[in-house]
């Protein structure tokens, strides 16, 4: 099983007007081949800037992230990224954007169609492969990026607050379907979130942030089965929804 | 949901514009040409001087009988063709290379800000030096001023390609190549027609400017030709002509725009 990511003493400071700002204390953390993993934590605390640096968007400062053993170098198609902002091509079909992520398998042309199209309704838009992005709500485009980039297989998938400019309804259902194409291609999750439900219903291990400077202040492992539903979190993980919200209120009134 | 008072205050308020919609140009054009006849008609202007719409067409349909509009319309539009399609292609190409490379945008900034400003007529003189009174010149101040606009927006437009979608191509694994034909050029598309637009006003601009001296046909020509006889008549047939192929012209490159830049909708 491949997937292993281990983030070894990666800290990460932005240089700006006023002197470098350190956004990432030196940090450890080990996401175990085909676990899920939720960061959850308040506003600027370096929820995204962990994710962008195991994406490769960002260098580390110091310190180093291995997958399966090997220091990334850059963006690779073996990490996949979901964005909040879905990030579809705007000027392809929902059918081409899948395709674009076939390309570099180099496949022949009826199979990559064929692929696209089993990886479209594998997030139930089966009909909607000659849509265009704009023409897609909310859900659905969410839908179309995430089919996207489990066309490139990864063993990674890095998702940063992917259901975050969601209403609550369809917030469930894409709960839902993540878990089920994740129980289907056990792919290694890391998860951005500042929504504590949605961390207790999704994640094996939650990492609660603090910010100034950015660092792990608790961690939480959660064996519960699921589906977990969030009426029941009481019973399931007692204390738990309250400690975690007792973690992030006060930086949140700090701010 | 909006409830149904929302949906007819809003649906009534549009119902007379929305009917009226199709017919608008024809009302603007007539609404025109009422005031225009009306200050004909009441005598404070001399004939001479601020000619009655039905002059103006008198003389249109005097040059359009001696052939003159029809080879006057040929010359303009061949040059303002040949030198937007110089302009334009050098234009983008130079904006696709310069748009993604730093160092590039450092230099060019600068020195596009004092480019920009000098307007086509300033450089008539520089072209006839160069390429006589012939074609050459106005080809030369038709392509410069369009490559010059046209490579500013590619620029801007490959300068601005939202970082996001970048990243995404990059962890899709694209390489390179395909990156930028099938991410950055698609997400500079909006900027580069805009800049197509601007560049085929400029170029019947630079077009009039280069023909109102050192030429002998052509709608700026026939202008100038008007003057010496003051026909003031003939100018306005002229003006006329050239505002209605400039709106011709911008609709037909963005019916076409719209159609290659579809996603792009307001
Ligand atoms: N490109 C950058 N340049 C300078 N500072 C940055 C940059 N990106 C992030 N920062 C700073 O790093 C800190 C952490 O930012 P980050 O985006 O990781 O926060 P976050 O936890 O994702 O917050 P949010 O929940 O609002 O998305 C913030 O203080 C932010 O201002
Ligand atoms: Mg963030």
């Amino acid at each position: 099983m491949s997937g292993r990511v281990e983030i070894q003493d990666l800290s990460i400071s932005f240089h700006g007007r006023g002197g470098a700002t350190q956004a990432l204390a030196p940090t450890n953390l080990t996401l175990e081949p085909g676990t899920f993993t939720a960061l959850i934590g308040p506003s600027g605390c370096g929820k995204s800037t962990i994710l962008n640096a195991v994406a490769g968007f960002i260098a580390p400062t110091a310190g180093k992230i291995l997958i399966d053993g090997k220091r990334i170098g850059g963006p690779n198609p073996g990490v996949g990224v979901i964005f909040q902002q879905y990030a579809l091509f705007p000027w392809l079909t929902a059918l081409s954007n899948v395709k674009f992520a076939l390309k570099r398998l180099s496949l022949p042309k009826g199979e990559m169609e064929s692929r696209a199209m089993d990886c479209l309704a594998e997030v139930g838009l089966a009909d909607a492969g000659g849509k265009y992005p704009g023409q897609l709500s909310g859900g659905m485009k969410q839908r179309v990026a995430i089919a996207r980039t489990l066309a490139g297989e990864p063993g990674v998938l890095l998702m940063d607050e992917p259901f975050g400019a969601l209403d609550a309804q369809t917030r469930l259902s894409m709960h839902e379907l993540l878990l089920r194409i994740w129980d289907r291609r056990k792919a290694t999750i890391l998860f951005v979130t500042h929504d504590v439900d949605e961390a207790l219903a999704l994640a094996d291990i939650v990492h609660v942030m603090a910010s100034a400077p950015g660092r792990v202040i608790a961690t939480h492992v959660l064996d519960a089965p699921r589906p977990r539903a969030a009426s029941k979190f009481d019973t399931t993980f007692p204390g738990l929804r309250e400690s975690i919200l007792g973690l992030l209120r006060p930086a949140v009134s700090t701010q | 949901m909006p409830g149904p008072a929302a949906v007819f205050a809003g649906s009534r308020d549009s119902w007379v514009a929305r009917a009226l919609e199709p017919l608008t140009p024809l009302l603007s054009f007539a609404m025109v040409l009422a005031v225009w006849s009306l200050v004909c008609l009441s005598g404070i202007v001399s004939d001479s001087v601020f000619p009655p719409p039905w002059q103006a067409w008198e003389a249109a349909v005097e040059l359009y009988q001696t052939g003159v509009l029809a080879s006057d319309f040929a010359a303009s539009i061949s040059r303002a063709a040949i030198g937007f399609a110089i302009g334009a292609t050098l234009g983008i190409a130079t904006g696709l290379l310069t748009g993604r490379t730093a160092l590039f945008s450092l230099l060019l900034n600068p020195f596009l800000r004092v480019m920009r400003p000098i307007p086509a007529i300033a450089l008539v003189p520089v072209a006839i030096v160069w390429f006589g009174i012939g074609e050459g010149s106005k080809y030369f101040l038709i392509s410069y001023t369009v490559f010059l606009t046209v490579w500013f927006n590619t620029h801007h437009g490959m300068e601005y390609v939202p970082d996001i979608y970048i990243r995404a191509s990059r962890c899709l694994g694209a390489p390179r190549w395909r990156e930028f034909c099938t991410v950055t050029i698609p997400a500079a598309a909006p900027h580069i027609l805009g800049g197509i637009r601007l560049g085929v006003a400029l170029a019947l601009l630079s077009l009039v400017a280069a023909e109102l001296s050192g030429a002998t046909s052509g709608i700026g020509y026939r202008l100038q030709e008007a003057r010496q006889y003051i026909r003031t008549d003939r100018m306005f047939a002229l003006l006329i002509e050239l505002g209605l192929l400039g709106a011709g012209l911008d609709w037909i490159v963005n019916q076409i725009g719209r159609r290659i830049v579809h996603w792009e909708q307001a």
